[in-house]
Order: structure tokens, then C-alpha cells, then sequence
């Protein structure tokens, strides 16, 4: 349909006259608008009652006499504000121990970790290629003596078996983004952390059980004698010469109480981390003296992975030595017994005490060590 | 078809046709064995006798209740918490609603699962370790019975990998092992959790009919 711009819309010289007029007085309006809005100096009689800032004070004064950049740099250096939400860490914008504790997981605890962990391994290997299978001194002498009851047997394997699992996944997830992720890939490489995590904090309050249940199965015997110190001092025999030792050696005891207190120190750091609200509330007003709950959680992370990297490391010579290393040492975990002259050589103290218990029925020295006849 | 579709598609059908199957086969061979016709007079009721024979078995006797500890604790353990995650857990009940029976239950909170999983590994593991170190149990295992329990292991872990349910690939390898240990269970020890009932009920039907106290 056309438009009868002369008709029903349409205009006489008068309207357009008009329109015309409205259009010129609107630009000109803009026009005025902006050229005011580009100006934020206020005119030169205007009336003010800001106070020209004097003695270093920052022009407004609305933080009295802090500049940005020193606000700033208290916030980063994890000056807190108020807040009224009942999260008080809220008030804390930037917590700046935890840059500290990312300096020192990344660049200290994986790198040097990973050193230890591979140092250890190296050397073991370089161990055996030169020394071999330590034997048994005049070979096997087709007697046994019982040494580990069944109890005893069940909880160091349980212990193991947890240890095990819990040392692969914590390691992938400490590890992990160091070294696997460059090689697997981001997508594999998620999946097997995943993996990783669910099953370290499952099998995690496990190990707490199995190191309690260790203690009080193992403590006796293992309490420093003064023996141990001539064991030590003779590096258990390999400086030259017999180290006696009694029912544990020197090195063994170490490697227990080494166990206790780091898995002791590992549980309850990994069960802080895996209820940290409870840890925060409990354990935060115990120590530290008011320390904040994520910095209690930073060193708890920190504490959790030196342990376990120190435990780690030297569970691998205690595997070692436990199966490839010395013959005749496994067995006593495994079926309960040793044969005699193993004993008499490592154990010479202990063996004297057992002697009456050597025989040569073998099934038999299994079954009273299984019932706990050791 | 991707492997999940593959695990959760015709693996998971051949697996659990194998396994109903399988097991059904097993029990009613069982019951048609029947047993030979006591010609005495009964003294008892074997009906009461079966019953009583399976419940007096969830309770250790007195006399072997100290030496079998270990035995007691890691099989109630490890039963009840893989009866529990297996029934309870939320990924399970949703599956069995979907795919088997069309409706659920409510499932556990995640803590609960949680304690269930870590009550199933302990006595899992303990059981085991026990099977290895006690000299009597290592000489009447075979290789069936290390092959149950770390079949069963395997399952149980990769299920708790994938707890996050946060990738399809370590779902479709907790299938894959699930589907595996349903083919295997009727041809295994495994059996033993469909049959249980029926020797300790046989034994306690014996008993009863004969008037003894089980």
C-alpha cells in the first residue's frame, strides 16, 4: 500500500518547517551534553569542601593516609578486614602463606622427593649388582626356629598391602602433574588421578588401624638396648666383624619406630585433610597459638608429604633386604619361621635364647608359630 | 559402540544371563541330589533343624571363638560391607532401577558408603593375608581361591575409583571387571554365597531329624 504522504500523512510546508526545527534544536542538545560530560573539572568559582590533603595524605582521605598500593600490599601479604558472614577466613582476601607453601611443595618436596625416592632405588640396584644375594653363612641347616606368629604375620601384610596402595596413588598425585601429565597426556593423565585420589583417601583410614594395630603387636623387642649401639657403630657387620643383636636389630627397630611415627604423623595428617573443617575447628586452637585454619592445613599438607616420601624411601630398602637382598629373611614373614643359622648369624642373641625351638620338622615350627608359640 | 556401551550393553547381558544361569543350574543340581531315605524314625523336626542349622552357624562356637578371631572379624567384615555396597550404594541402586528392576531404594549417604567400603577391603585384605600366612589355610587353598578374592578385589577397587563417576572410562572398567566376576562366579568358590544356606541346612536338617541340637 502507498503511503498518501498528501493525504491522510500528509505534510504542509508549515510541519516540515517545523520538524525541521526540532531536529536542529536535538542535535544541538547532544551537542551541548557531551561537550559538558567531557569536562569533570568543576568550574573555576564553584564552592567545595574538600580539604587539599596535606602531610602525605592521600587526596580524598578515604582511607586516611594509606595509599592503594600500601592497601594493596597488606592484603598481600594477608592483612584481614571485618566481615559480618560467619565465615571469618572470608576477611582474609589473599592468604599469602599459601604462595609459601606452593614454593615449597613444587619446588622443594617434589623435586628433591622424587630425588630421594629415585636415589634410593639407584642405589639399592647398584647394591645388588655389586654385592649380590647377601647368603647364609654355611648355607641352610635344615633346622627352623618359630619367629612371627600368624597375628603378627596378618598385620604386617595388611599393613604392606595398604602401604602399597596408599604409596602408588600418593605418588601419582604427588608426582603426578610433574612428571605423568607431560607424558599421558591431560585427559589420561585426569583419569588416573582421579583413580588416584579416591582410592588414597579410601584406603588412607586404613593404614591408621593397620600402624595402631603394628605398635602393639611389634613394641616388644623393640625397645633400644645397649647392643644396638654396637650394632650401629659396626653398621650391622658391614665395617667388618659380628654385630650381635637380640630378637630386632638395630636397623630393624629404627625402621619400626620410623614406621610408627610416620605413618602415625601421615594418618593424622591425611584425616586432617580429609575432614579439614574438623581439623580446623579441633586442632587449629591447639597449636600455633591462633594459627588459621589454612595455614594449619598448608603445614599439615607439608608434614603428610615429607613423611610419606621419607617413608617411602625407606621402605624400599626395607623391602629389599626383606626379599632379594638376604636369603632366609622373607620366609620368617611369609611361613612364620628361619632356619636356624640365619638366626644364629643376624639374630645371635635371640637365637640363643630360641635354640630349644630348632627342629627339623618344619610343619610342625609353622604351626606353633602360627599359634603363636615364638 | 564405545567401551562403556560395550560393558553396559551385550557384555553386561551375556554376563548376568551367564550368571543367572549359571547359578540357578548349580542350586537346583543341588536340591534334585537329594539324599538317602533315613528309614529310622524321626526324633526331631529336620525342617526346625535346617533353620536352626543356618542360624547357629552366624555365631562362632565358644571353644574355636579366640583361635578364629581373625576369621570372624575379616568375614563378617568383609560380607557385610560388600553386601552393604553392593545393595545400598547410590551408583548400584540407580543401576539396578534402570537396567534390572525398574524401581529402587534409598541409598546410602556418601559417608556411609564410605565406612562399608572400607569395612568390605579390610576384611577382604585380612582375609586373604590370613589364606597366605596361616599354614593350614595356605595348604587347602588352590588357585580358585586366590582368583575369587582378587577378582573380587579388583572389582571392589575399581568400583571406588570411580566413585567420583566423573569419567566414563573407569566406570566401564569397574563393569568390565563386574561382568567378569559374574562369568566366573558359578564356576568358582564364589558359588559358596548362593550355596551356603544349603550345606549349613543340610547338616542342621540331619541333626534335627536325629534330635540333636545343632
Amino acid at each position: 500500500m502507498m503511503l498518501d504522504i498528501h493525504g491522510k500523512f500528509g505534510a504542509g510546508p508549515a510541519r516540515v518547517a517545523a520538524a525541521l526545527l526540532l531536529a536542529f534544536a536535538m542535535v544541538l542538545a547532544i551537542a551541548l551534553g557531551a561537550h559538558a560530560q567531557s569536562s569533570v573539572r568543576p568550574p573555576s568559582n564553584a564552592v567545595t569542601n574538600v580539604t587539599k590533603p596535606v602531610g602525605g595524605e592521600v587526596p580524598g582521605n578515604a582511607l586516611g593516609a594509606t595509599s592503594d598500593g600500601e592497601v594493596w600490599g597488606a592484603i598481600r601479604h594477608g592483612e584481614s578486614g571485618k566481615v559480618t558472614i560467619p565465615d571469618g577466613y572470608a576477611a582474609t582476601l589473599i592468604q599469602s602463606q599459601g604462595q609459601d607453601w606452593r614454593l615449597l611443595r613444587d619446588n622443594f618436596i617434589i623435586n628433591y622427593g622424587a630425588m630421594l625416592i629415585l636415589a634410593v632405588i639407584v642405589i639399592l640396584m647398584a647394591y645388588f649388582a655389586i654385592r649380590g644375594r647377601i647368603p647364609i653363612s654355611g648355607g641352610r641347616s635344615g633346622k627352623v626356629i618359630p619367629r612371627f606368629s600368624l597375628s603378627e604375620r596378618v598385620v604386617h601384610w595388611f599393613t604392606a598391602s595398604v602401604f602399597v596402595l596408599l604409596a602408588i596413588s600418593g605418588v601419582i598425585l604427588l608426582f603426578g602433574r610433574e612428571f605423568l601429565l607431560p607424558v599421558m597426556g591431560p585427559e589420561a593423565f585426569g583419569l588416573v588421578a582421579s583413580a588416584a585420589m579416591q582410592g588414597h583417601n579410601l584406603f588412607g583410614p586404613l593404614f591408621l588401624v593397620a600402624i595402631v594395630a603394628m605398635f602393639f603387636l611389634f613394641v616388644r623387642g623393640n625397645g633400644y638396648k645397649l647392643v644396638d649401639l654396637a650394632w650401629a657403630i659396626k653398621a650391622g657387620g658391614l665395617l667388618g666383624g659380628h654385630a650381635s643383636s637380640g630378637r630386632y636389630n638395630f636397623g630393624e627397630k629404627s625402621w619400626f619406630w620410623l614406621a610408627i611415627i610416620g605413618g602415625l604423623a601421615i594418618s593424622t595428617s591425611g584425616l586432617s585433610m580429609l575432614f579439614p573443617d574438623f581439623a580446623v575447628e579441633t586442632v587449629a586452637p591447639l597449636v600455633g597459638g591462633g594459627m588459621a585454619g589454612r595455614e594449619l592445613l598448608q603445614w599439615v599438607n607439608i608434614i603428610h608429604a615429607v613423611s610419606a616420601v621419607v617413608l617411602i624411601a625407606v621402605s624400599l630398602g626395607h623391602v629389599y633386604l626383606g626379599t632379594i637382598g638376604m636369603e632366609g629373611a622373607l620366609e620368617g614373614m611369609t611361613r612364620g619361621t628361619v632356619d636356624e643359622n640365619w638366626a644364629r648369624e643376624h639374630h645371635d642373641l635371640w637365637h640363643a635364647e630360641h635354640e630349644g625351638a630348632s627342629t627339623e620338622d618344619v610343619a610342625m615350627a609353622e604351626a606353633k608359630a602360627a599359634h603363636g608359640e615364638v | 559402540m564405545t567401551f562403556l556401551e560395550f560393558t553396559e550393553g551385550p557384555m553386561w547381558y551375556v554376563a548376568a544371563t551367564v550368571f543367572v544361569v549359571g547359578v540357578l543350574w548349580k542350586v537346583i543340581g543341588l536340591v534334585r541330589i537329594g539324599h538317602k531315605p533315613d528309614i529310622a524314625p524321626p526324633k526331631g523336626s529336620a525342617a526346625g533343624g535346617f533353620l536352626a542349622g543356618n542360624i547357629r552357624h552366624f555365631f562362632p562356637r565358644g571353644l574355636f571363638a579366640e583361635r578364629t578371631w581373625m576369621h570372624i572379624v575379616g568375614g563378617y567384615g568383609f560380607h557385610l560391607g560388600l553386601f552393604v555396597l553392593l545393595v545400598f550404594a547410590a551408583p548400584h541402586v540407580a543401576f539396578i532401577q534402570e537396567r534390572i528392576l525398574g524401581f529402587g531404594w534409598p541409598a546410602l549417604p556418601r559417608w556411609g558408603f564410605i565406612v562399608a567400603a572400607e569395612v568390605a577391603f579390610a576384611g577382604l585384605i585380612l582375609l586373604w593375608v590370613r589364606r597366605i600366612s596361616d599354614p593350614v589355610m595356605r595348604l587347602i587353598s588352590d588357585w580358585d581361591d586366590h582368583v575369587g578374592s582378587w577378582l573380587t578385589f579388583i572389582v571392589m577397587l575399581t568400583g571406588c575409583l570411580a566413585l567420583q563417576e566423573a569419567n566414563d572410562a573407569l566406570r566401564a572398567l569397574h563393569i568390565f571387571f563386574v561382568n567378569g566376576w559374574l562369568i566366573y562366579f558359578p564356576f568358582s568358590r564364589l558359588m559358596h554365597a548362593a550355596t551356603f544356606f544349603l550345606s549349613r541346612g543340610y547338616t542342621g536338617a540331619t541333626y534335627g531329624r536325629k534330635g540333636m541340637t545343632v
